[in-house]
């Protein structure tokens, strides 16, 4: 079913981006622009301060990790009695400096609103060849960007160039790693405690070893 | 005890020596009588963290009606008596709690309410959840329950109204 409300943005977004390097996709119920991260800056300003698109809302920003993208933990036709999990994998939490990763690993998603034309519209950007990734702020843009960009920063560790206090939102005071990373491990590697003596509550080494929390059933159909 | 006994919710014990003359009274121990006064006005130090808070108020409100044992809710740890941990408690939030925890008065107690407070529950395996309150501070009861009813936790401030009692 094609949604004629998207029919005339569709045409604009052709008229408007034709020099820009972007690839859209348009199902009819939701229209996404793939672009390069150099572009971000030039086409958010644009979508924003055309009279015709007035994109004027950023509705949200985040982060996605491609890593192990399409491959399938459960992929087997073997039955389990300890099921599967990638968390089990145990991999390093801090991030390695030297380690260079996939072009395409990491992408940023935006989530825009026109509200006086009632579009919506999907901007995607992907970065990774660098490490850390880094994306332009939109934050000078969309001011609604400012903790949205910290929530993907935190989660993910893209660094947000020109955003104006790049620190962790969510997770706690020292955190290390970046949870959401898909090679982060699930019980992380510090837990709390208080300590009787010194009466203060301190950090150790986590104490539980991570175990797969995902139960496999295989069932045979009939007559098969 | 006699009939105008002045009693004071204490069951009567072999070797306490009751003496009544017709007056009206009763002697029991100091540690008994402040048993019973400090079961009879449990304050609970609110840390609803999570959907057990919603529980707790329940038990709270017209229908469980937790004003009937004495117990009120306060907003401040320098007036209460006991803390009820309602809910998953994270990392960032733990020095908060006992920071909370050292603000109250004694003597003080502990109810641990629910799976997450009492061993992490369902959160156990995170990378941000503490595994189980009893880490941060000493617990008294632990409720069990994913969240517990409204009388789970009723019935927890009955039994530490009972450990209470028994002490000394």
């Amino acid at each position: 079913m094609v949604n004629k409300k998207y029919e005339q943005l569709n045409d604009l977004i052709d008229q408007y981006l034709n020099s820009f390097e972007i690839v859209k996709t348009n199902d009819g119920t939701s229209i996404t622009l793939e672009l390069k991260k150099d572009d971000l800056i030039e086409i958010c300003s644009l979508l924003k301060n055309t009279e015709a698109l007035n994109f004027s809302m950023l509705i949200d920003v985040c982060g996605i990790d491609y890593l192990h993208y399409g491959v399938g933990d459960w992929e087997t036709t073997k039955a389990t009695a300890s099921g599967y999990s990638r968390a089990v994998q145990q991999n390093t939490i801090i991030p390695d400096p030297d380690e260079k990763y996939q072009e395409k690993r990491f992408a940023v998603i935006y989530h825009l609103l026109s509200i006086d034309k009632n579009w919506r519209i999907r901007l995607k950007t992907f970065t990774g060849s660098e490490n850390p990734p880094i994306v332009q702020s939109v934050t000078g843009i969309w001011n609604s960007a400012d903790w949205f960009e910290r929530e993907a920063f935190d989660l993910f560790g893209i660094y947000f160039d020109g955003h104006p206090d790049l620190r962790r939102i969510l997770t706690d005071y020292g955190f290390i790693g970046h949870p959401f990373r898909k090679d982060f491990p699930l019980a992380g590697n510090l837990e709390v405690f208080h300590d009787d003596l010194e009466q203060k509550v301190k950090y150790r080494p986590v104490s539980i070893t991570t175990r797969p929390t995902v139960p496999k059933v295989i069932r045979k159909k009939k007559n098969s | 005890m006699e009939k105008r006994c002045f009693g004071v919710g204490l069951e009567k014990q072999e070797n306490d020596l009751i003496i009544d003359q017709g007056a009206g009274f009763v002697i029991t121990s100091i540690d008994k009588l402040a048993n019973w006064a400090r079961t009879g006005s449990l304050w609970p130090m609110t840390f609803g963290l999570a959907c057990c808070a919603i529980e707790m108020m329940h038990s709270g409100a017209a229908r469980y009606d937790m004003d009937r044992f004495g117990v009120i809710f306060r907003p401040s740890p320098r007036q209460a008596d006991v803390m009820i941990v309602a809910g998953t408690l994270v990392n960032k939030m733990a020095p908060a709690l006992r920071k909370v925890y050292d603000q109250m008065a004694e003597p003080k107690w502990v109810i641990s309410m629910g799976s997450c407070a009492n061993g992490g529950g369902y959160y156990h395996d995170s990378y941000a959840v503490v595994r189980g309150c009893d880490q941060i501070i000493p617990v008294d009861i632990y409720v069990p329950g994913c969240p517990p009813t409204a009388e789970a936790l009723l019935n927890g401030i009955i039994e530490l109204q009972r450990k209470i009692k028994n002490k000394n």
